[in-house]
């Protein structure tokens, strides 16, 4: 086995990471695996076409499921006559709400959605029977026999309007105003602040509809058997555990009896972060008949049921002192929940945590409240929570900046926070690197140079940002680790990693064999991984909030700690050195003192297991208990355990655009950008990840928006009319990786899934007002509203 | 989604065609590429009958493009075939350009030159392109052939000028013009799996004094149910030298003759919009191909 050099500047160590004057062997930071450049596991798979999802797979006697959609975006279900469907020859179960009653949600303390609708529909498109077919066109056909009577009540498309009209009508009786959950945070002494501010800014700010645009759509395939008892779900998820128990909650079986199963996955960014109705409907249906039941949502149905951004209002108002120190921000901020509560408590919460970082801000307000309306519920969204205030903060800041006659980046860097810093909310960075992501991004960039200075039609802009790697606190009350991870080794498999973590494109499985493989002195390629099945892996949490590289990390280094030692004290007898002095890397176990007393790894293993059978070592992690207080008074504040995490990431952006003034339209032409993911455990990934990240919030910022006509109805609910960039969108990306570890965390890693999405719509922002000179603050920023906006300007100007 | 049940035929020869066509008449439907048939089946929109498919039928494949004697080209023909066809990009590029922005590389190596004109979409890419070229179609029966300049063909949003029993089987394009050039444009969101907002072409021939201009013919796609042919540009600018003011009094008449609508992909104000700037960049980049500089 030798290693491959893939040329990347990260393959094996760079000069610098060598502490100071600590030998190699002793020297955590060198590392051999952790740092390479590897494709991905399944890689080739993928590109050959023969990576096997969800859809792709049927099994013996399957029967396929259909679900019935509301074409009302607000009404009551007066009546439901399923016996024409019941009758037609083919068709196995007719499903409805009734028999699934229970309710489901992330969240539990507000969980209030059912798998199809019970007495009243809140969105176009929800679900409100079921059916199982022998085939699919006998399933559709069905669907139209099942006749439903709805009663149509008033569509409430707008959070404002929905709190206005709260007294007329309802979409959850038990949410008077209309409201899902509103909330305050107060840090410090916000006003007294503001008076002492010498600059003083408030501005409103509205981000957009848009959702995730996953390829694969939401698709399970459900196997009950009558028998055992038992529930077998293969399903497109990314959270395999949150999912089990809320199929545990709905189909009121033990969680031991369910088993969840992650075929390959066709991406998620969130949108598959919660559980879906196609999950429940194949389970609901394969206990009803006793076959297996396959339910695939057309694409139009990933549009109707999408979770996708929440859209926000926001008011911000920051002060500076004299000197441009943030002394002040005060945060309003009303969200568009659609019509059923999902991740929204977090979600709302979140965009208050982004408030405190990554600036030192000493005294900060925020009141919120998250609002029902009769669309698709929002949810998590890649940088859930962060994308929108960030859009808001950093906008802000260009204007403060610009106010005061200083560079953006002079203000940022003046304010941005360093490793050790405790927010006034009490949250925690143990390491930061992000004024070294500011100072590469604008001096690769050339910003300083440029900015001001460019043709009209030409513009620069930055903006920086953060993003958590993990939570603090699972969504149930229930401090258990959030990883657990079983290493075994033998001769067999040699070694053979099993956790329940969802690999949903994102590249998990690769990193977690380059981590277990750096741990036990092994080559990535050694390492196999069972990951994404409830039943096989150990326990994890999901695929979310960044925080799989850093967790699981964590508990692969616990779980190699035994594996190694027994390895070592093996090898000590046979070498006849001591088991402490020996070190294991690449594939050899030797003396860190006599380097000639060395033998191969899988000697070793042959030795252990020959007498004791296979070796088997077990890892978990828990994150710190942080919690959110005002560390000026001391006390407790409501939502603010959300935001913590057990480190951060930090990034910069820096965007160079050209618009068409005759047209309108905007080309994003170079993105320069710098990070500080900690330990780039794969940088290829790191750089995939990054320039995936980027093109998704151009998307998000310049193309992307889900429309509905008044009635609630979908007006672009497939991939021609909801427009996403691209290839040919892609801009010139110099993606820069700045040299970073934090010593707190395992391998020294943090995240880089969800930091690189946050400073993307306002450098882009910040860009176009260098163009043209005109701000926006609403998105998505089209070609009629940059026409619209210059002809005002000039109506102005002239 | 699921397709209806219909009867399937795949004749080899144009007469096999054209007698499953008498026989089935309007109750039949074409497939070429299938990229607007499919899907218009697979919703529902429609539910044809029978479906014949003409993919076994070579004489619809053909390209013939000689020198000194224009084109004819098979309904049949795939757009990629006429992106990379050297001989139409050589005597056509606004043909060639058009073709190639259509969709995606597998859109294109599938969808043909005759579904794209008979699907008779407002948006559609290269019916713009045919029309200011002068394009003739033959529409056959078992009766016989008939030709149809391409914009008499196409009668509004999805209506032809076809008679029961009657298909497009080729597309005749005449010998372009000495001193002269066509130019393609079109207005997006974005560059690839894009319907036009607006689209445009000019065809410009010039006097043999190299300067003033003989004729002009600029054609509006995705403002007006059909391809328009602007009626008051050749009116002020046939005779005329270019000069800049007069760009500018041509390009407001083409937008003065749109009559586009408000849709999810742009407002009615936007696309009269573009309709002046794509006018004023197009006459001046055909003006300036056709002096050869
Ligand atoms: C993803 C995607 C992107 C697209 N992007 C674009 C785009 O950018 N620009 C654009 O213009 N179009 C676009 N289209 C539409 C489509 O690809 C084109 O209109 C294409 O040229 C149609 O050709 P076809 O051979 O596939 O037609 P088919 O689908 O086979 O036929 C279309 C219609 O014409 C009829 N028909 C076909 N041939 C004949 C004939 N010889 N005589 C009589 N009737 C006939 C058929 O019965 C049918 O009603 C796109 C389609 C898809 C799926």
């Amino acid at each position: 086995m030798s290693q491959k050099d893939t040329g990347s500047k990260w393959n094996l160590t760079p000069q610098g990471w060598n502490l100071e004057g600590v030998p190699a062997y002793q020297d955590q930071t060198r590392y051999t695996q952790v740092g390479r450049s590897v494709p991905r596991v399944d890689a080739p798979a993928k590109v050959k076409g023969e990576a096997v999802y969800t859809g792709d797979m049927t099994l013996p006697g399957m029967a396929y499921g259909k679900i019935k959609r509301s074409p009302y975006a607000h009404a009551i279900l007066k009546k439901i006559d399923i016996s024409k469907a019941q009758e037609l020859p083919g068709v196995l179960a007719v499903l409805t709400g009734a028999e699934a009653p229970n309710r489901w949600g992330i969240v539990p303390q507000t969980a209030n959605e059912t798998v199809l609708a019970l007495d009243k529909v809140r969105f176009y498109g929800e679900g409100v029977a079921a059916v199982a077919a022998i085939d699919e066109e006998t399933a559709e056909e069905a669907l139209d026999l099942i006749e439903v009577e709805y009663e149509p009540l008033p569509v409430l498309l707008d959070p404002f309007e929905s709190m206005e009209r709260a007294h007329e009508v309802l979409i959850h009786e038990d949410s008077p105003g209309n409201i899902m959950h509103q909330g305050e945070q107060v840090y410090g002494d916000v006003d007294k602040a503001f008076s002492e501010c010498a600059y003083v800014l408030e501005r409103e700010f509205h981000t957009n509809y848009p959702q995730h645009g996953f390829l694969e759509p939401h698709t399970a395939l459900a196997s009950y058997d009558p028998q055992s008892g038992q529930m077998h779900v293969w399903s497109s998820t990314q959270v395999p555990h949150y999912l089990h128990r809320q199929l545990s909650i709905v189909l009121e079986i033990p969680m031991n009896k369910i088993r969840v199963t992650l075929p390959t996955i066709g991406g998620g960014f969130g949108g598959k972060g919660e559980a879906s109705s196609a999950e429940f409907a194949a389970c609901l249906l394969s206990r009803k008949i006793g076959r297996p039941v396959r339910v695939t949502y057309e694409r139009s149905e990933v549009f109707y049921t999408n979770k996708g951004r929440h859209p926000a209002h926001m008011k911000l108002k920051m002060g500076l002192d004299q000197d441009g120190y943030i002394k002040a921000v005060d945060f309003d901020n009303t969200m568009d929940k659609g019509a059923y509560s999902g991740w929204g408590v977090v979600v709302l919460f979140y965009t208050a945590s982004m408030m405190h970082l990554p600036y030192k801000v000493p005294n900060v307000r925020f009141r919120g409240r998250s609002v029902y309306t009769n669309k698709p519920s929002t949810g998590a969204m890649r940088g859930l929570g962060g994308v929108q205030p960030r859009f808001a903060m950093e906008c802000l800041l260009d204007e403060l900046a610009e106010m005061m006659g200083v560079s953006p980046y002079e203000l940022k860097m003046k304010n941005a926070i360093e490793s050790g810093h405790t927010a006034v909310n009490n949250m925690f960075v143990p390491h930061s690197e992000y004024k070294k992501c500011l100072q590469t991004a604008v001096e690769k960039s050339g910003y300083l140079e440029k900015r001001g200075r460019l043709p009209f039609g030409k513009g620069i802009g930055m903006a920086g940002g953060y993003y958590i790697s993990g939570t603090a606190y699972t969504l149930y009350q229930n401090y258990k680790p959030h990883t657990s991870v079983m290493i075994r080794v033998d001769t067999e498999a040699g070694v053979t990693l099993f956790c329940a973590a969802a690999d949903i494109g994102q590249g998990s499985n690769t990193v977690m064999a380059q981590m277990a493989a750096e741990e036990l002195g092994v080559f990535y390629e050694d390492v196999h991984v069972q990951a994404g099945d409830t039943e096989i892996g150990a326990f994890d949490l999901g695929s979310f909030a960044s925080r799989l590289t850093y967790a699981s990390g964590a508990a692969i280094k616990m779980a190699c700690v035994e594996i190694n030692q027994k390895l070592k004290e093996t090898a000590a007898g046979m070498l006849g050195v001591r088991a402490d002095q020996l070190v294991i890397k690449k594939r050899e176990i030797y003396s860190m003192y006599e380097t000639k007393k060395r033998l191969p790894w899988e000697k070793a293993v042959e030795a252990y297991t020959s007498i004791n059978g296979s070796l088997v070592g077990l890892g978990n992690f828990s994150p710190p208990r942080r919690k959110g207080i005002d560390m000026i008074s001391g006390n407790r504040v409501q939502g603010a355990n959300i935001g913590h995490s057990p480190t951060y990431g930090f990034s910069c952006q820096v965007h160079e655009v050209e618009v068409d003034v005759e047209t309108g339209r905007i080309y994003v032409k170079k993105v320069t950008e710098a990070g500080d993911c900690g330990t780039p455990v794969n940088p290829m990934s790191v750089e995939g990840q990054v320039e995936g990240s980027i093109l998704f919030n151009i998307g998000g910022c310049l193309y992307e928006d889900q429309k509905l006509d008044a009635s609630g109805k979908h007006l672009n609910p497939n991939f021609h009319d909801y427009k996403m960039p691209t290839m040919m969108e892609m801009p010139e990306m110099d993606t820069n990786i700045v040299e970073s570890y934090d010593p707190t965390a395992p391998f020294g890693v943090k995240e880089t899934g969800e930091g690189a999405v946050q400073p993307t719509f306002p450098a882009l922002v910040n860009a176009i007002y260098d163009a043209i000179g005109v701000r926006f603050y609403s998105l998505p920023i089209t070609p009629e509203m940059i026409l619209k906006a210059l002809k005002e300007k000039k109506e102005k100007e002239g | 989604m699921v397709m209806n049940h219909f009867e399937y035929f795949a004749p080899r020869t144009p007469a096999e065609t054209l007698e499953l066509l008498g026989r089935f008449g309007s109750k039949a439907k074409i497939l070429a590429g299938g990229t607007d048939l499919m899907i218009l089946m697979k919703n529902r929109a429609i539910q044809p009958e029978c479906v014949i498919d003409i993919n076994q039928v070579q004489d619809f494949r053909t390209i013939m493009c000689e020198p000194g004697q224009g084109a004819v080209i098979g309904t049949n023909v795939k757009l990629a075939e006429i992106q990379f066809s050297e001989a139409l990009q050589a005597k056509y590029p606004a043909l060639s350009y058009a073709a190639g922005e259509v969709g995606s590389a597998q859109v294109r190596h599938m969808a043909s030159l005759g579904g794209n004109t008979c699907n008779a979409s407002p948006a559609a890419e290269t019916p713009t392109p045919l029309a200011a070229l002068g394009t003739k179609v033959v529409l056959s029966s078992q009766s016989g052939d008939r030709e149809l300049p391409l914009e008499q063909f196409i009668t509004g949003v999805r209506q032809l000028g076809l008679n029961e029993g009657e298909m497009l089987t080729r597309f005749i394009l005449p010998e372009p013009a000495p001193r002269s050039a066509c130019r393609y444009a079109y207005m997006g969101r974005r560059d690839a799996m894009e319907i036009d907002s607006v689209n445009m072409a000019v065809n410009l021939e010039l006097q043999p004094d190299g300067e003033t201009i003989r004729n002009i013919k600029l054609v509006m796609g995705s403002v007006y149910p059909r391809p328009l042919v602007s009626q008051e540009v050749p009116a002020l600018l046939n005779g005329q030298r270019l000069i800049d003011e007069l760009i500018e009094t041509a390009a407001a008449a083409a937008q003065g003759e749109a009559k586009p609508i408000d849709d999810i992909r742009a407002t009615a104000e936007y696309r009269r919009e573009i309709v002046k700037v794509l006018a004023r960049r197009l006459i001046q980049e055909t003006y300036a191909a056709a002096k050869g500089v």
